[in-house]
């Protein structure tokens, strides 16, 4: 539809307004707010879609405020084939007329007119793509909803080359969607009525299972109850046979037992007659042992008199050998005695000079010590006064040295004089007399003065020069120091040094001297002990010679002490040996002599008890006779013997009648058929028993009419499995038609996705740059943009971008639809949010667009569009 | 001396039918019930001395005790005695059906269950022989076996009651317990008995030459395979001399079609009309099976018509898996879609032409998008 004239009058604020827009490219219609630009886009909606006798709301609201006049809208269009103007007055004197040029002349009124226009506008243009492309103020940033335009559908349609698409088909598989939701869920999940058919598919199932089962149960019962009763009859039929034999075993038996009865008497006869044997046995022998008690008595009691007899003489021989024994030890003991009084005599003497030589030796320690004492005490107190150390002397020494230095150098420096002797002469030098014999030659250094005088005959001075004087000087500094030196360490010169450093050193020495002779001397003693043992030899060892016995004598030395002590000890041992033998003898002699008489004494008590157990056996066996004589008692034995031959013959014939019986054999046997009827017994009863349960169980289940149920139950499963079968069958076609039929809408939606989002990027490629590009959904909504290489989803892209690729789409939609069923464009105050560098772009596209299209703008702003190109420019109020 | 008795057996009380619904389920029993009072009218009027009931008169020795009630009331109402032979059905085992409580409590006076094969004194000179099934699997011929014991008669007419296969109409001849025909027409020539009553084949059946042995079928139809069911046998013996007359009593009707073709539309108004033509409906039972291709369209018409007819019979069961359904272009063509729709159908027809495994789903859907477009259109 293209929009040629729209005329306005007492609409809202409008008096009357009529705009001519372009019948190609853009139109913008401009002017300040309150203009009456909005109501332009609102009317053509109004016009349309109201009966002039409408009291909607939407009429209500474009009635003008100050005067009483009806709304008018007067439109001329060309929409497809037709071009008509078409006229509405609203609330006061309605009015509606539509004039039809062409294709064919039409004129309407009324609702006709109404009618008639709603009907080319629904052949010609897709009202709802229009509404949906016109941007409304303030919706600029928002895409237009294009999921339901059927003319933007066919035009994507035949533009991605297919057919065009039948508007019923978007219905159709709404249908398709619903039949498919009757059995599955969004996710593809079967629902609760398929999942609960299936659950009473699987209990019904159970049921028969169940039934079935307790009808096998039953068939198993019938059976076993036909096997029980055979076995019942068979069991019986046992049971009989089995009391039967039992009953001829318990007869054997009764016989058996009384045949064991005289069996058991017959060996008790036995028993009693063997019994009375043994005693008559027993007495016999009584007899005889009693006879030969008294005989051994006798003999016994004859043979210890003999015995006692020869004891008596032993015992006396045994006394007088003891006897003598004793005499013998007696005297070896007194040697012994005497022996050993000697051997401690002569271990004192030797001990005397043992001491002796001890005590001197000590003494001599002793004394060694106190010597080294009385030294090193001396050395203490030399130590204590000289105090030339090593190193003292050598400080003197080398002031010795330094003086004799000097003394050379003042010698060599100073005059010599050479004195030669003519005669033995007496002189002095310096005052001091002294002798030059003849011919000896003497020099004298002159390192100051020197004067030489000849008592009585002459007296020369000689002087020297000033060099020698400093040497002199330097001499005397040098003496001065050395004599400083002497009398600090106090010596009066270096010899005496010398001499004091020798003794000082030697001190030095008896003091460690004096503590090796204690070591060497003391051994292991302290010298307090070594004192104490000298005090104590000292007194012991001058006493003993006046102490001792006078004899033997004291021998005269050690060694002979010695040898006197060996001797001594020689003797005793010998003495000894003689005693321990003679003393051995007597015990041996004792011992004898004690055994001898205890084996007397022995043999006497054994001779009076025998005495007594003679008598006592003849009393006894002469008190056997007179009560039964020897012959009686043999007689008696024979007359038992026979007694008990004749009762075993009896229980020997009881036996074998006995065991002609085969008691055991009877008793087994019968035991068996006791235990087996016991067995046959218990298996009856158990055979009854499961009888009665069996028949009571076929009596309960077997009138519950299972039959039907188990059909009942098989029909139910029958019609479930059908009903299911057709169910899982619908389910099954409707899930394939509506998987195939979805695949296939999708592919057919991407096909005719492609020609717009190619016109899209075409006009955004304008605005942007060549990298633009746009990912359209199948709803045909920009979904986001990639731009660089850089994709952001259009929610998050900024509001001048969301509204240049909003308007961008509309553009790219109305171009897609322009040549069937387009309509014009309108764009109601839009690019408010783009910047001016994209107005200018936008304006390009703008213009681009308005070569396939009608576009009608609405500003108050203008400036906004001044670069859009060619356009027809409508300025309002 | 003459007499005549009725003749029937197999009666099959308790019997169920997988395809039946429930209603039909119960009429199917009621229907039963009633066939014994038939034959109680029956026997009034051709004045029978009594009853032979020859084996299965109960489907199951496990049927409900509601059922034993049914039946001996309906007992109640036959005017002459009554023999029940236990066959293989309800045998006279631990759980027999003659055993339960309620069948010992209420059984009415005349009605008698042969319970061995001592001979039954009828009437004067009149005897049973009955041979009660004691297992559902004997392993011998217990007609032989008895007859063999019986003495030729004398002064007595005999009618044997037994229940099983004959050796001439059983194709396993294998079977321990089938019943010698050879050996009970020689018991007839021996005359040690005039009449073999047999039970167990439940179509009506003259069995040799002797005219003597006779299978007297089910008195109401179970099952599409029964030849002549339906019948009672009014016998009467006369001196030696044995007739027989066919009464008819069953009410319901099972037809089995095989191999009904179906290609066109005339093939679906020939099965309408046929169907039409059906008397007694609701005491009808059909088992229909196709064969043919038939298009989207045509299918929705032959199911519609399966629908309408199972509504007015007794019970219809349909076979149709050799019958094809071929989407054709004209299921399409009205349709006139352009777009994804259209692709879809043609995707899905595609699966229908290759015959692979989700052939038989894509021939669904394709029938499922014609009725949901059909619905839009």
């Amino acid at each position: 539809m293209r929009l040629l004239r729209l005329r306005l009058a007492n609409y809202r604020g409008i008096d009357e307004s009529e705009v001519q827009f372009g019948r190609h490219g853009l139109t913008i219609v401009e002017g300040p707010n309150e203009t009456g630009k909005t109501s332009l886009s609102e009317s053509i909606g109004l016009l349309f879609d109201y009966l002039d006798s409408s009291k909607h709301r939407s009429i209500d609201a474009v009635r003008p405020a100050h005067h009483d006049a009806g709304p008018e809208i007067e439109l001329e269009a060309e929409s497809g084939p037709y071009c008509f103007t078409y006229f509405k007055r609203f609330y006061k004197k309605p009015e509606t007329t539509l004039t039809i040029k062409s294709p064919n002349p039409e004129n309407h009124t009324g609702r006709e007119a109404h009618e008639r226009a709603q009907k080319i506008l629904s052949e010609t243009i897709d009202i709802d793509l229009w509404r949906a492309l016109c941007i409304q103020q303030g919706e600029a940033i928002q895409q237009a909803n294009l999921s339901r335009q059927t003319s933007l559908s066919a035009a994507l349609d035949i533009a991605a080359g297919g057919h065009q698409a039948d508007p019923r088909e978007e219905s159709l598989f709404d249908k398709v969607k619903e039949e498919y939701g009757r059995y599955f869920t969004e996710r593809g999940s079967e629902k609760k009525e398929l999942q609960e058919a299936q659950k009473a598919q699987a209990e019904s199932e159970a049921k028969v299972v169940s039934l079935e089962k307790q009808i096998q149960n039953l068939e198993k019962d019938i059976i076993r109850a036909a096997d029980l009763g055979l076995e019942l009859e068979r069991l019986k039929k046992q049971e009989q046979d089995l009391r039967v034999d039992l009953f001829d075993y318990m007869k054997s038996l009764d016989e058996i037992k009384s045949l064991e009865t005289v069996l058991e008497t017959a060996r008790l006869k036995l028993e009693s007659a063997q019994k009375s044997e043994q005693a008559a046995k027993r007495d016999k022998a009584v007899r005889q042992d009693l006879i030969e008690a008294v005989l051994k008595a006798q003999k016994a009691h004859a043979e210890l008199e003999e015995s006692s007899k020869s004891s008596t003489a032993s015992v006396k021989k045994s006394e007088t050998d003891m006897e003598k024994a004793q005499s013998d030890s007696f005297a070896t003991e007194a040697q012994r005695k005497a022996a050993e009084s000697l051997l401690n005599l002569r271990r004192a003497d030797f001990d005397y000079f043992n001491n002796k030589l001890h005590l001197e030796q000590l003494k001599e320690r002793k004394e060694r010590i106190d010597r080294a004492r009385e030294e090193a005490a001396l050395s203490e107190e030399v130590l204590v006064k000289n105090s030339v150390d090593e190193a003292i002397l050598k400080t003197i020494q080398k002031a010795e040295r330094s003086l004799i230095t000097a003394r050379a150098m003042l010698e060599t420096g100073a005059p010599n004089v050479l004195l030669r002797g003519l005669t033995d002469l007496d002189f002095q030098i310096d005052g001091e007399h002294t002798t030059i014999a003849k011919d000896e030659e003497r020099n004298l250094s002159v390192s100051d003065r020197i004067r030489v005088t000849i008592p009585g005959s002459l007296q020369m001075d000689l002087t020297a020069g000033s060099s020698s004087s400093d040497l002199l000087k330097k001499v005397e500094e040098v003496k001065q120091k050395l004599d400083v030196l002497c009398n600090d360490a106090g010596v009066s010169n270096t010899d005496e040094a010398r001499q004091s450093f020798e003794a000082r050193r030697e001190a030095q020495q008896s003091i460690a001297r004096r503590k090796e002779v204690e070591q060497e001397n003391l051994r292991d003693l302290t010298y307090e002990e070594l004192e104490r043992k000298v005090l104590g030899l000292g007194k012991g060892v001058p006493a003993y010679p006046t102490a001792r016995v006078p004899k033997p004598d004291l021998p005269p030395n050690l060694a002979s002490a010695k040898e006197a002590l060996r001797s001594a000890e020689a003797g005793l041992e010998r003495d000894n040996e003689a005693w321990e033998v003679a003393r051995t003898e007597l015990d041996s002699a004792r011992k004898v002599r004690d055994g001898l008489r205890e084996r007397y004494q022995k043999i006497r008590v054994e001779l009076d008890l025998k005495a007594d157990e003679l008598k006592r056996a003849k009393d006894e066996l002469s008190r056997s006779r007179g009560n039964a004589s020897d012959d009686y008692l043999e007689s008696e034995h024979l007359k038992c013997t026979k007694a008990v031959h004749k009762e075993e013959e009896n229980v020997k014939s009881a036996e074998a009648n006995l065991c002609g019986k085969e008691p055991d054999r009877v008793r087994i046997l019968a035991e068996t058929a006791q235990g087996s009827l016991q067995t046959a017994e218990k298996k009856r009863e158990a055979a009854q028993q499961e009888n009665t349960e069996v028949r009571t169980r076929l009596k309960v289940f077997g009138e519950e009419g299972l039959h039907e149920k188990l059909h009942a139950a098989q029909s139910h499963l029958n019609y479930i499995r059908q009903a299911n079968k057709a169910m899982i069958r619908r389910a099954s076609a409707a899930k394939l038609l509506y998987v195939t039929m979805k695949d296939e809408r999708d592919k057919a939606r991407r096909a005719y996705v492609a020609p717009l989002k190619e016109k899209i990027e075409r006009l955004g490629r304008l605005v942007f740059n060549d990298s633009f590009e746009v990912e359209v959904t199948e709803n045909l909504s920009v979904a986001s943009r990639t731009m660089d290489g850089c994709n952001v989803p259009f929610d998050s892209l900024s509001g001048g971008t969301k509204e240049q690729i909003s308007m961008i789409s509309r553009l790219a939609c109305a171009m897609t639809v322009s040549k069937d069923g387009g309509a014009s464009l309108i764009l109601d105050d839009a690019l408010g949010y783009t910047d001016p560098e994209r107005l200018k772009l936008m304006g390009a596209v703008l213009a681009k667009a308005g070569q396939e299209c009608q576009i009608i703008i609405l500003t108050c702003v203008p400036d906004r569009y001044s670069n859009i190109g060619e356009a027809t420019v409508v300025r309002l109020g | 001396m003459s007499f005549c008795f009725l003749h029937t057996g197999d009666w099959q009380l308790g019997m169920t039918r997988h395809f039946f619904s429930e209603g039909v389920q119960e009429r199917f029993a009621q229907s039963r019930f009633d066939a014994i009072r038939e034959l109680g009218r029956i026997a009034k009027e051709e004045d029978c001395r009594f009853m032979v009931v020859c084996g299965d008169v109960f489907e199951s020795n496990l049927v409900d005790r509601k059922t034993v009630s049914r039946a001996i009331e309906a007992l109640k109402d036959v005017p002459v005695p009554v023999y029940l032979l236990p066959g293989n059905h309800d045998s006279l085992n631990a759980a027999s059906v003659y055993r339960a409580t309620t069948f010992l409590e209420r059984k009415p006076p005349h009605v008698h269950v042969i319970e061995d094969t001592n001979p039954i004194r009828v009437d004067e000179g009149i005897e049973i022989i009955g041979i009660p099934w004691p297992s559902k699997r004997p392993l011998q011929d217990l007609v032989a076996l008895t007859t063999g014991q019986l003495e030729a008669a004398v002064d007595t007419t005999r009618v044997c009651v037994a229940h099983g296969m004959v050796d001439s109409l059983s194709p396993n001849l294998d079977d321990p317990a089938l019943i010698s025909l050879s050996s009970a027409e020689a018991a007839i020539a021996q005359n040690k008995i005039h009449y073999l009553a047999l039970g167990d084949r439940h179509s009506l059946t003259k069995v040799g030459g002797s005219g003597c042995v006779w299978y007297a079928g089910t008195p109401e139809q179970t099952d599409y395979n029964e030849v002549k069911p339906g019948f009672a046998l009014v016998v009467t013996i006369n001196g030696g001399g044995v007739t027989t007359k066919e009464v008819n009593i069953g009410r319901w009707k099972f037809i089995e079609r095989d191999q009904i073709d179906l290609n066109t539309k005339e093939d679906i108004d020939a099965l309408r009309a046929w169907v039409e033509n059906l008397g007694d409906k609701e005491r009808t039972v059909v088992k229909l099976g196709f064969v043919g291709g038939l298009s989207l369209s045509l299918h929705s018409e032959l199911e519609e018509l399966i629908y309408h007819v199972q509504e007015i019979l007794g019970a219809v069961e349909t076979r149709m898996d050799n019958l094809v359904v071929i989407p054709e272009d004209a299921d399409f063509t009205d349709l006139g879609f352009s777009g994804f729709a259209s692709n879809t159908v043609e995707r899905l027809r595609s699966n229908v032409e290759d015959s692979g495994s989700d052939a038989d789903t894509s021939r669904d859907a394709l029938a499922l998008v014609v009725r949901l477009a059909g619905r839009e259109l």
